[in-house]
């Protein structure tokens, strides 16, 4: 079943293609608000969904100051896909200190030792290097914050800067999760949130849309360069990842889970999260009625 | 002045080698690439040499550099305690303050530190290695490893996280503290609950100096006692001009050691420390310092006959209580060791309490404490893993590096990411999914194996009282996968005992 819905995705998403060269709005007039680039190098592709969205000015203006979220949660090298991939961060990062970002902030509340993810993951070197501030999280830095029309908690510990910065970037990497199937955009706020973090898991969906309630990205990148199919979300077996070589992006944080599970091979409407981030209108989860512009690399 | 000039040299020495030892535990840390070894003073300590080789009967050639030292006072007396040992320069510093100005004779207590030193030697003769216990380097390293950073850390933290809350600097501010945590320190607060053992210690060693300047080396410190009995060949000597000498008593009152005999001529060689005091403080000019042919000297052996027979009874009763002493093995079942331990009695002879593991862990996953009693009255401030406080890091085998008398032996990653320390087990009565029959998930996430040792086994739930009817994943553990590191113990969210525990069944050891 996964297989076959994987397959009808790709067949789907390389008729579309073919069909057509050129951009293909989904609403209509405005720029693109959700794209679907493959087979590019990481940098290709984030070239390529920046431009396809409209550019990067559309996000980022002269002097704005950016938090990228990628995931460095786990003591992994980037090839077993727990992390974001390196390249397409740093890629970001300089696409938007190029278009005059004054400062762009690289954080994660890692699972393991933060020195050790930051390190193996090697966003912090790589990034680094590109211009960002890759920064390690400490007590310090959270905030007890009201979640407004919280349903299953009314307050948690945030990241200050997420308060601060002018844009939020999210930037997860598609993988399997026991709890919630896949983890995607949704699940990778968890990294910006403090104290005893396992009680997010408990009920899940909720508590994982409460976050997303007072954490809100502008743009939501999604690396499905390599995904974990298996074992989820720590890895750390070669034979559970799987080269899909796409990047998923856009502004409707709903919409851009819904069809990166629908990429993973996932049922959207299956996810309780996405149903109840529709529900408190976060965004569109209706993978048939909204569908991505998409630019395919020829090899 | 010339004389002064003296007392800087030796002062800048002592404070040189203060400062090595002092970089030796700041090396202790990930990412661990040191460029001295942070066993380097154990290694050249002769006690520990000694000791730890005997009773624990294994010779490891590292040691031999623990000759030099061994050798020292047959040239230079115990120059070694005066000029070079970090503990008697951090006794001299805190002296300063501590000491009263008055300067009692300690005299009597001075044989005690023999007593002392043979009773370790013949407890390690029959096996129980008490190195740990009173050997100065091991309990400077712990001081300044465990408290010690414990202490920098609250402080450093505190006070920078006052100037980033107030939006003073708040970038230098994180640039600072991501410095700190790149070579210093972890990034989150390391937490260790044995504090206060090692703490009184080196606070009473330094509290000593009420009664008496330097009263830990003149009368307690095993390793002064043997370098005091190699020293009756030294032919370095204070040496008093008769035709100056005043007898104003001077010296007499203002030795460190007590070592000046009421004549102001003779020295008890195995005190002196060649600190060179008595000759700045001279006011005659009287004391100079030269190689002459030992035989003229006088020097008495401290320990008597009976006191001999005291520690050997005393080592013989001892050792056999220790080895008498039968631990509750209920107790014990999670007082899970080291990746890479020796078998329990051979990891208690060689384990000198230095802290080394603990310190290095705790820069990494954080698991590895001193315990209290929980091994026993003789493992005392050994390492043990607490997996409520941290986890033994997958990609981590630093305790192995580490270990000064391989207690833990080093392993490579490969190997150790396949040693079992233990193996977990749930706690149905606690475990949320088992208990509430809800989806938890959180110990099979964290689980770093690459087959997972914990899986999910999804199964229908009918709530009792509704009717209802979902599905609830149920973890379970492989046992043959299961290395026991305690990444799940550790991010159980359930608050005090977790829902799974790790026990020793099932432990690798060496």
């Amino acid at each position: 079943m996964d297989r076959r819905t994987f397959l009808k995705t790709s067949a789907f998403i390389t008729g579309l293609s073919l069909i057509s060269n050129q951009r293909i709005f989904s609403k209509g007039q405005e720029p693109a608000s959700l794209v679907l680039v493959k087979d590019g190098s990481p940098e290709q592709m984030a070239d390529k969904v920046f431009e396809l969205l409209g550019g990067v000015s559309r996000f980022i203006s002269k002097g704005d100051y950016i938090m990228v979220k990628p995931n460095m949660s786990w003591d992994r090298r980037p090839e077993y896909a727990a992390t974001t991939n390196p390249e397409l961060v740093s890629k970001v990062v300089t696409l938007c200190l190029d278009a005059g970002a004054k400062k762009v902030l690289i954080v994660d509340n890692t699972c393991n030792d933060a020195r050790r993810s930051y390190k193996n993951c090697q966003i912090q070197d790589m990034a680094g290097k590109a211009g960002a501030d890759v920064r390690f999280v400490r007590d310090s830095h959270f905030i007890e914050t009201d979640i407004p029309g919280g349903t299953s908690m009314k307050k948690w510990l945030i990241h200050k800067e997420v308060f601060k910065v002018d844009k939020l970037i999210n930037m997860p990497i598609l993988k399997h999760h026991s709890l919630s199937q896949v983890t995607i955009g949704f699940k990778n706020m968890m990294g910006l949130t403090g104290g005893n973090r396992g009680r997010i898991h408990r009920p899940f969906p909720e508590k994982i849309v409460d976050i997303n309630r007072v954490i809100i990205p502008q743009l939501t990148i999604v690396d499905a360069i390599k995904i974990l199919r298996r074992n989820g979300p720590s890895g750390g077996n070669l034979k559970d990842v799987e080269d899909l070589n796409t990047v998923i992006a856009g502004t409707d944080r709903a919409l851009v889970d819904a069809w990166s599970a629908k990429v993973f091979g996932k049922d959207p409407k299956s996810l309780e999260y996405l149903q109840l981030a529709y529900a408190a209108g976060m965004g569109e989860i209706d993978t048939e009625k909204y569908k991505p512009v998409t630019f395919i690399y020829k090899s | 002045m010339k004389k002064n000039r003296s007392i800087t040299i030796r002062r800048s020495i002592q404070i040189i080698f203060l400062a090595l030892f002092v970089l030796t535990v700041l090396q202790a840390t990930y990412p661990f690439r040191p460029w001295i070894p942070p066993e380097l003073f154990l290694w050249a300590n002769p006690l520990t040499a000694l000791v730890t080789q005997l009773a624990g009967r294994f010779f490891d050639p590292i040691f031999l550099i623990a000759l030099l030292a061994l050798l020292s006072p047959f040239v230079f007396g115990r120059a070694f305690c005066g000029w070079i040992c970090p503990l008697g320069t951090t006794i001299d510093i805190s002296d300063r303050y501590i000491a009263k100005k008055k300067y009692p004779s300690t005299r009597k207590y001075r044989p005690i530190k023999t007593i002392i030193l043979f009773t370790m030697i013949l407890f390690a003769v029959f096996g129980i290695q008490l190195s740990w216990l009173m050997d100065p380097l091991p309990i400077l390293w712990r001081s300044i490893g465990i408290p010690g950073m414990a202490f920098f850390f609250l402080l450093s933290d505190t006070v920078l996280n006052g100037f980033y809350n107030a939006g003073i600097f708040p970038d230098t501010v994180l640039n600072i503290q991501d410095n700190i945590s790149a070579y210093l320190f972890p990034v989150s607060t390391p937490r260790f609950p044995m504090l206060l053992l090692p703490f009184m210690t080196i606070l009473g060693i330094l509290l000593l100096s009420r009664i008496s300047r330097r009263f830990w080396c003149r009368n307690l410190c095993p390793l002064g006692a043997l370098l005091g009995l190699l020293s009756k060949f030294s032919p370095l000597q204070r040496a008093v001009k008769e035709e100056s000498c005043t007898s104003c008593s001077v010296c007499l009152k203002k030795c460190k050691m007590d070592a000046i005999e009421d004549d102001f001529y003779s020295t008890e060689k195995s005190e002196c420390i060649f600190c060179l005091n008595c000759g700045k403080d001279c006011p005659a000019d009287a004391i100079t310092y030269k190689f002459q042919s030992p035989k003229t000297m006088r020097s008495s052996t401290d320990l008597t006959r009976r006191s001999f027979i005291g520690a050997g009874a005393t080592a013989l009763f001892g050792s056999g209580l220790f080895s008498l002493n039968a631990l509750n093995p209920s107790k014990t079942d999670r007082c899970i060791r080291p990746p890479g331990s020796l078998h329990e009695d051979d990891f208690m002879e060689r384990c000198i309490r230095c802290g080394e593991c603990v310190r290095i862990c705790a820069t990494s996953g954080g698991c590895l404490q001193m315990s209290f009693l929980e091994t026993g009255l003789e493992g005392l401030m050994t390492p043990i893993s607490k997996y409520r406080i941290g986890y033994c890091e997958y990609n981590c085998n630093l305790c192995g590096q580490i270990c000064p008398t391989k207690a833990i032996q080093p392993l490579d990653l490969k190997e150790k990411q396949k040693l079992k320390v233990g193996i977990a087990l749930f706690l149905k009565d606690r475990c949320i999914p088992f208990r509430l029959h809800e989806n938890c998930i959180v110990c099979e996430e964290h689980c770093p194996l690459p087959e997972k040792a914990i899986k999910l086994e999804e199964k229908e739930f009918t709530d009792p009282e509704t009717g209802e009817i979902r599905m609830v994943s149920y973890p379970y553990i492989e046992p043959d996968l299961c290395t026991g590191c305690g990444i799940c113990e550790n991010k159980c969210p359930l608050e005090g005992e977790a829902g799974i525990i790790v026990t020793r069944e099932g432990e690798e050891r060496f």
